[in-house]
């Protein structure tokens, strides 16, 4: 009897070696461990063995039962798997694009005039805003640019009425922070600003400026020389130079305009630059007396400068930007580019 | 003004290449725009600010040239011979009104041959851009462009009587200038007469009856000044810009005259022959005063930021020409060359030195103190806007603040009044200030639609100018344009109130029909006693699809907004919700149920929560069914389900009584 059991055990386990199919799997299942299998014949031998043998004899067929049934559960478990992952095979592709969540931009000219407005802030600036439609007194006379001087030809002008007129420059927030403030002043002022240009890819009837102003006992052109050095380095980089030429303003005595190396060509001259190496970028002086004057502050005591910048064009320079009606016509594609 | 090379050297020794030379010339304020070659010439074309008349002439950009190298200026050859036939013989001159025309000469050279300038000024003139015409035109042209001094040569003998008057131009009075064209005189207009019309208009162009031609044979040759402000506005009514107006209304050397005049004599005596009549007529309202400034050296340096000595100073200023009459240590006292009209005080001398040290010398001080700066409330809401919309989707437009008179543009939601008007306006596209933000919204809709962008949500912050007493009220607003629903815009402005903190509760209102918004879907938005703004679709303009447009008051935002926070206990039991629909009359709005359920005043009552609205086959036509939850929760203990049942019911009555609204039976 344990001689037969042995032998169908290492039948089974030939058998099981053989197995590649789950067909294969359940045909074995039947033929040991079914209704009418082997091993089921051997538990029916039992009662007729000798009642002192039929204890260790049977526990040996069970032993055998559950070997076999782990066994072919196992290969059944191990069939049937394949069979369904093989049916419906799915891989997540990770490369798929991702779900991108709408964002929106500011708009660029916004962007450049928080980066400026961040620079001041760190070197203790304040925003300040005035008026678009000023009377002349503010646009002019108070920044020492009287009626009929030629000075006025750089300032043509759209007008409402008399002396009302839309401001040609954020100058006029100069007068009107002195006007209500005593030193120390330190301010900057962004804004819209309105000439008669007809429309072209460089001008514009209407576009940004930043004006500042700084004034103190005791400032000097070297310190209007750093603060603008400390502006250029942050915003345009380390590497980039700055040069000061003389020029006119008439609020402005010393005058200034303020270039920077060309950043496309490190100074070696291209069509940006118009083969010079620099580029001009904002105007600047010492606050004319006059101007003190007409705010009642007193010229001796006190001294000051400021500083005038155009948003579009340094917008224009900073990104390569050709043509000024961009900025306005708010094309999307334009938009999400900055 | 466009300079030639070779003529500059005349008046200056220098060794520099036109590059360099054009390099210098702009670090010291007189930027080269451009530098071409011309034969065996260069060009260079100098952008004189306007302070400075004095470099619109080669001699003035020499004396600029001289002071930046250390050289001396050598002034051109003035020595003629005359005959003995005095000037006052041959002409008369009046001036009428010695304040227009402060300085006056004449100078009469006669039986001169008028042909053809010789090669060497041909040249010269082409290379900087003039015409040649003929000897005499050529020189007054020449020595304009030398000395910076206009200078106008008459035929004398088309001269009525050989008389000069400078005076007003009378009622009725023409002339025909020498380009060809005809102008009507008005009596604010200053002339040169002769004994019966204007024979030139002072200082901007001659007249064609009394201009040199090949047959002159005598000439007056006028060397004057005139007002500034006077030619500038004659200038302006006329339309006429001239290289001699361009000079005058700037303002000339007050002691010009002589050297100018003199010079071109010379030139006519060398080139054209002739015999010069003996003296000149000068009438001269007043002689020039030289200025005097005391520069203080303490001053120069506190002002530049610099540490200069007295002696480097006053080096600079004798090289600019300056007149140093006492020099001490603290202070140098300089009487200023007559040419240099816009140096007038001690701040003007400073700028000077300045330049000739060079901008680029003064150091790049990093001293100024430390100071915080602080940011303004307006400033605050704006960012956090710009960031709330962007945040969810939206581009910043920026579009311009002057607009056409059209229907659309000229929506006001803000006032009656009507808008301002441009009074100089380039274009009609361009001519108003506008009141209303949407319609360039929908403009830049459509601008993006034909360039294939189908679907948009933008924004823009910007001021709305409305009428007002002296100066207009600019008033900021954020307009809102977005391819969306009604209720989506409307929910975006709720978050974007929540978000700046403004907890005061918006009342929507019906805003019936508008040029903008469809009359069914628009709103007025009521914020306490304030406007906030409006919303609604946008009627069906020439757009296929209608987005939804919102535009606001930004100073209200500004205002109401409020980011003070203070931190809720969060609670510790749970809520009781409950679910409910209702039917109610299809008039009825949300509004009213949600006020009618607040005057209840019922406790425990955290949330209503609005579901959807619904009409079909199980309501009646005429009603419709409202699905919402209410949600109940006290601080300090569990709610019962069955207080929060006896709340219910008292809502439910409530609705009954105020609206008719029927609990839906499931």
């Amino acid at each position: 009897m344990l001689e037969k059991l042995e032998e169908v055990k290492r039948n089974i386990q030939r058998e099981i070696k053989s197995i590649t199919a789950l067909k294969d799997a359940e045909q074995l299942k039947i033929k040991y461990l079914g209704r009418k299998g082997i091993i089921h014949d051997f538990m029916k031998l039992i009662p007729s063995l000798p009642a002192e043998q039929r204890a260790a004899i049977g526990q040996r067929i069970n032993s055998l039962k559950a070997e076999v049934t782990n066994t072919v559960e196992e290969l059944i478990k191990k069939f049937s798997g394949e069979a369904t992952s093989k049916a419906k095979h799915e891989v997540f592709d990770i490369t798929l694009p991702g779900k991108r969540p709408l964002v929106g931009k500011k708009h660029p000219l916004t962007q450049t005039i928080d980066d400026i407005k961040e620079v001041f802030a760190r070197l203790g600036f304040d925003v300040v805003y005035g008026p678009e439609v000023e009377s002349e007194y503010y646009n002019f006379e108070a920044l020492n640019i009287p009626a009929d001087h030629p000075s006025r030809t750089d300032f043509d002008t759209f007008y409402i009425k008399n002396d009302i007129l839309l401001r040609s420059q954020t100058s006029t927030v100069q007068i009107r922070v002195m006007e209500k403030q005593k030193p120390p002043i330190r301010i900057i002022a962004p804004g819209r600003v309105y000439r008669p240009d007809t429309v072209d890819a460089r001008h514009s009837f209407m576009f940004h400026q930043v004006e500042g102003l700084l004034v103190d006992e005791g400032v000097s052109f070297a310190d209007l020389r750093g603060v603008l050095n400390q502006f250029i380095k942050t915003y345009f980089g380390q590497d980039v130079q700055m040069r000061f030429r003389p020029s006119f303003f008439p609020f402005t005595e010393p005058s200034a305009e303020v270039d920077i190396s060309c950043s496309l060509c490190k100074g070696s001259g291209c069509s940006v630059c118009s083969y010079s190496g620099w580029v001009e970028i904002l105007g600047a002086g010492m606050v004319d007396p006059n101007v003190f004057k007409s705010v009642h502050y007193d010229a001796e005591k006190y001294t000051g400068f400021a500083f005038g910048m155009g948003v579009e064009r340094i917008t224009m320079l900073k990104y390569g930007i050709n043509d000024i009606r961009l900025f306005y016509e708010n094309d999307i594609r334009f938009l999400s580019q900055f | 003004m466009k300079i030639s090379y070779n003529w500059l050297k005349e008046y200056v020794n220098f060794y520099l290449s036109p590059q360099e030379l054009a390099d210098k010339l702009t670090n010291a304020g007189l930027v080269v725009a451009d530098i071409h070659s011309v034969e065996d010439d260069f060009c260079l074309d100098v952008e004189v600010t306007s302070n400075r008349p004095d470099c619109l002439g080669v001699i003035g950009i020499a004396r600029e040239v001289a002071a930046m190298v250390g050289a001396s200026v050598q002034l051109p050859e003035t020595n003629y011979i005359n005959t003995n036939i005095d000037v006052s013989k041959l002409i008369s001159i009046a001036v009428e009104e010695p304040i227009l025309c402060p300085h006056y000469t004449a100078r009469i050279v006669r039986h001169i041959t008028v042909k053809p300038s010789p090669d060497w000024m041909q040249k010269r003139l082409k290379c900087i851009g003039l015409r040649p015409v003929n000897n005499i035109v050529d020189i007054t042209n020449y020595v304009m462009m030398e000395t910076g001094q206009p200078l106008h040569a008459f035929d004398l003998d088309k001269l009525s009587d050989q008389r000069i008057i400078v005076r007003r131009a009378r009622g009725g009075e023409e002339i025909v200038t020498i380009n060809g064209a005809s102008r009507a005189l008005f009596h604010d207009m200053l002339v040169i007469a002769d004994s019966k019309r204007p024979v030139a208009i002072a200082g901007i162009m001659g007249g064609k009856d009394t201009e040199v031609s090949a047959s002159t044979r005598n000439i007056h040759l006028e060397c004057a000044q005139f007002e500034p402000r006077q030619v500038r506005r004659t200038s302006k009514v006329t339309g006429i810009a001239s290289d001699s107006s361009y000079r005058f209304e700037r303002g000339v050397d007050p002691e010009g005259v002589e050297l100018a005049s003199k010079r071109a004599v010379k030139l006519i005596k060398d080139l054209a022959e002739g015999e010069v009549a003996n003296r000149n007529i000068d009438v001269r309202l007043e002689r020039y005063e030289t200025k005097r400034i005391t520069l203080r050296i303490e001053r120069l340096n506190k002002v530049l930021g610099l540490e200069i000595k007295r002696t480097v100073a006053s080096d600079i200023l004798k090289r600019l020409q300056f007149n140093v009459i006492n020099e001490v240590d603290t202070f140098i006292d300089v009487e200023v060359p007559s040419h240099r009209g816009d140096v007038n005080r001690e701040i003007d001398l400073i700028e000077e030195i300045a330049r000739i040290y060079g901008y680029n010398n003064i150091p790049t001080k990093t001293s100024i103190s430390v100071r915080g700066s602080v940011k303004s409330k307006y400033e605050i809401v704006e960012d956090s806007v710009r960031q709330f919309l962007i945040g969810i989707g939206y581009y910043e437009a920026k579009t311009f603040s002057i607009v056409d008179a059209s229907p659309l543009q000229s929506v006001n939601l803000w006032s009656d009044k009507g808008g301002i008007d441009i009074a100089n306006p380039l274009r009609q596209e361009e001519s108003r200030l506008r009141t209303c933000l949407l319609p360039s919204l929908i403009h830049t809709k459509i601008y993006n639609m034909n360039h294939g962008v189908e679907r948009v949500k933008i924004f823009e912050i910007a001021k709305v100018y409305l009428a007002g007493e002296k100066l207009p009220q600019e008033k900021t607003c954020l307009s809102i344009l977005a391819d969306v629903d009604y209720l989506t815009l409307k929910g975006i402005v709720e978050s974007l109130l929540t978000c700046l903190g403004i907890t005061s509760k918006c009342e929507w209102m019906i805003f019936g029909g508008s040029i903008l918004f469809k009359a069914d879907r628009s709103a007025k938005i009521q914020l306490g006693n304030n406007v906030l703004g409006y919303i609604g679709e946008a009627k069906e303009l020439e757009l296929k699809i209608s987005p939804c447009m919102i535009e606001l008051d930004m100073d209200l935002l500004i205002k109401m907004s409020n980011f003070s926070k203070k931190y809720q206990t969060l609670s510790q039991y749970p809520p009781v919700l409950r679910d409910l629909a209702i039917i109610v009359d299809e008039e009825a709005t949300w509004a009213s149920i949600e006020k009618c359920i607040a005057a209840t005043n019922v406790s425990y009552l955290t949330g209503i929560n609005f579901f959807d609205i619904y009409r079909g086959k199980q309501i009646p036509s005429g009603k419709k069914g409202i699905a919402f939850n209410l949600c109940f929760q006290a601080q300090d203990r569990t709610l019962k389900s069955e207080e929060a049942d006896i709340a219910l019911q008292k809502i439910l009555n409530a609705l009954q009584e105020t609206l008719g609204g029927e609990l839906r039976k499931q």
